[in-house]
């Protein structure tokens, strides 16, 4: 009970740091920044809930983002509805092609999710850019109508989608629901043998993630106004992986505070931006030899320890 | 007709020299490979810094390219991949990182334009309705010299069992006195060194560019998934299988959709025959 009292604390403290950072330093520069973080905050807590609790690595988490931001842009520019109409169908759309991939490969052992998901997200951006008539190829579909007429209410806007994602995947992850994909994790053979239908689970949890990455996608597109190929990229789906990995893979709050983390650093040591994967691939291989569990997670865990 | 006979198996050749390296070192060492593309494109790079910059001629920077690069993937086995045997997840991790790490320096060395590597052959083939540049006629015949190579190494030598026996059974082979530490580095670098020559027999007619690498690695994978994960003889049906669809998609349709067609291939795979055509290890 007092280490729950403890985490509750710190999540506050956390929130309520990020809640006045927008109102001491103002500068729509910084709390542009400060949004991109908690958007990605979201992207890896989504990440790490399919794939930190059930250990099947998804290389390709890019492929839900890009089509929820996609959805978002196609139903704000082409058929003029509301930008919020974008988060509901963003999910709904991510979910549907986290069915296509996850069907065949999440009942197989072995790598082929990963790497299903990887060919999955590099072929659409490919379409993206063939397909320019529809997509805008390079340029993507600039343009579109914001959420709010003020940063500020976006960025709240954000966070406050952050908490409840985390919330409701922390949740999710501490029911029973979240111990069944824990034990896929441990032994996948076990589970089937004691009549778990391990792949309902797998792909169950595969659309969860699904879901909250598109619409995350939805809230990227709404907040940059426009979108452009890069939402498909391998080098986002490789950067939510390192933030997961910087945060502790399988604890949801621990990539929340790796992700804010990694997306500020590179923006705040000023001219760092343009070698922030270098920056990452560094840290990623520090933390494989030195620190296998990540350095949010155990941190916080160190400084809670229970006093003897 | 005659162009999409010879273009599909230029094709298929290249997808051939990737995908046979990507599952050999998969099925030996169980490494999944996800710098494969990097060293694909560190080949190119080589070439075009030893041809365009120091001025070597050709034949000489090709050899030292493929040898760079082997010795690249065996000294990365040895001091990357070998500390973290013991978790597979570090280890795809791992491999990944290199691949960034690739990306980010040849961005951050030769920029982000396209960057030229002479051909071997400047020559063009148009004799019979057929009209293809010599350095794709060239690319062909060396991916079909590089398969047979690596089958009669593989059968008919001492080293080739060894890798053959580490394969089937690694703690069988080892109690039999093999090194597996040791194979597993000399098939990263042959891995490597095959996929190299790929990138330096491709650079002069594919664009050689920092983000080169991650395209043929896609096909890599497709291509191995369709063969089935660890088979040889598979990967290299699954290549001519995928580089002639390929091609009679982009002439018969447009060239917009080839690109489906691998994924198409992945899906349709896992779903009819996951361990697929001539895998042996049930997926399941």
């Amino acid at each position: 009970m007092r280490r729950l009292n403890k985490d509750v604390v710190g999540a506050v403290a956390v929130l309520v740091l990020l809640a006045m950072a927008p109102l001491v330093v103002r500068s729509d520069y910084f709390s542009g920044i400060l949004t991109v973080s908690v958007i990605y905050a979201i992207w890896a807590a989504s990440w790490d809930f399919m794939s930190g609790l059930t250990g099947r690595e998804n290389f390709g988490h890019a492929l839900f983002i890009g089509a929820g931001a996609y959805t978002a842009a196609f139903l704000n520019s082409k058929l003029d509805l509301s930008p919020w109409w974008g988060l509901p169908a963003g999910a709904l759309v991510a979910v549907a092609f986290s069915l296509v991939v996850g069907f065949p490969t999440l009942r197989l052992r072995g790598p082929y999710f990963a790497l299903a998901m990887l060919a999955a997200a590099t072929i659409m951006q490919r379409l993206t850019r063939i397909f320019w008539q529809y997509t805008g190829g390079e340029e993507g579909i600039p343009g579109l109508d914001p959420l709010f007429e003020s940063h500020l209410a976006t960025y709240y806007f954000c966070l406050a989608a952050l908490v409840l994602a985390s919330v409701l995947l922390l949740f999710l992850a501490r029911s029973s629901w979240g111990t069944i994909l824990r034990a896929i994790r441990g032994d996948e053979a076990a589970c089937q043998a004691a009549g778990i239908n391990v792949t309902f689970y797998k792909i169950a949890a595969l659309m969860i993630s699904a879901a909250v990455a598109g619409a995350g996608g939805a809230l990227y597109a709404d907040y940059q106004e426009a979108v452009t190929p890069d939402v498909f990229a391998v080098s986002l789906s490789i950067t939510l992986i390192i933030m997961v990995y910087v945060g502790g893979m399988g604890t949801i709050w621990g990539p929340v505070g790796g992700a804010i983390l990694l997306a500020m650093l590179p923006e705040l040591l000023r001219g760092l931006g343009e070698y922030r994967l270098w920056v990452y691939s560094v840290v990623l291989i520090f933390i494989l030899f030195y620190s296998p569990g990540g350095l949010v997670a155990p941190l916080w865990r160190w400084l809670t320890r229970p006093s003897s | 007709m005659l162009n999409i006979l010879v273009y599909g198996a230029v094709t298929s050749a290249i997808y051939a020299m990737l995908a046979v390296g990507f599952t050999l070192i998969f099925g030996v060492a169980r490494i999944l490979n996800l710098s494969h593309g990097a060293f694909y494109g560190l080949g190119a790079y080589a070439a075009y810094v030893m041809t365009g910059l120091l001025h070597w001629p050709l034949p000489l920077a090709a050899v030292v390219a493929v040898g760079f690069v082997a010795a690249f993937g065996a000294a990365m086995e040895r001091l990357l991949v070998r500390p973290l045997r013991s978790s597979p997840l570090a280890v795809l991790m791992i491999t990944l990182a290199v691949a960034l790490i690739f990306e980010q320096g040849m961005f951050l060395l030769f920029g982000s334009e396209a960057r030229n590597v002479p051909a071997f052959v400047t020559e063009t083939c148009a004799c019979a309705g057929l009209d293809i540049s010599g350095q794709r006629l060239l690319t062909l015949g060396a991916g079909m010299v590089v398969l047979a190579l690596l089958y009669v190494f593989i059968q008919k030598t001492r080293l080739g069992s060894a890798i053959l026996a580490i394969s089937q059974d690694p703690e069988g082979a080892q109690y039999m006195g093999i090194p597996a530490n040791r194979i597993y580095s000399v098939v990263m670098g042959l891995s490597a060194a095959i996929a190299a020559l790929a990138g330096v027999l491709t650079a002069p007619f594919l664009t050689v560019q920092p983000t080169m690498d991650l395209l043929p690695m896609v096909k890599a994978f497709a291509i191995v998934i369709v063969g089935g994960l660890g088979s040889i003889p598979g990967s290299i049906l699954a290549a001519l299988l995928l580089g002639y669809s390929e091609t009679v998609v982009s002439y018969g349709i447009s060239p917009a959709w080839t690109e489906i067609v691998s994924l198409i291939a992945v899906l349709l795979t896992l779903i009819l025959r996951p361990a697929g055509l001539l895998g042996k290890r049930a997926a399941f």
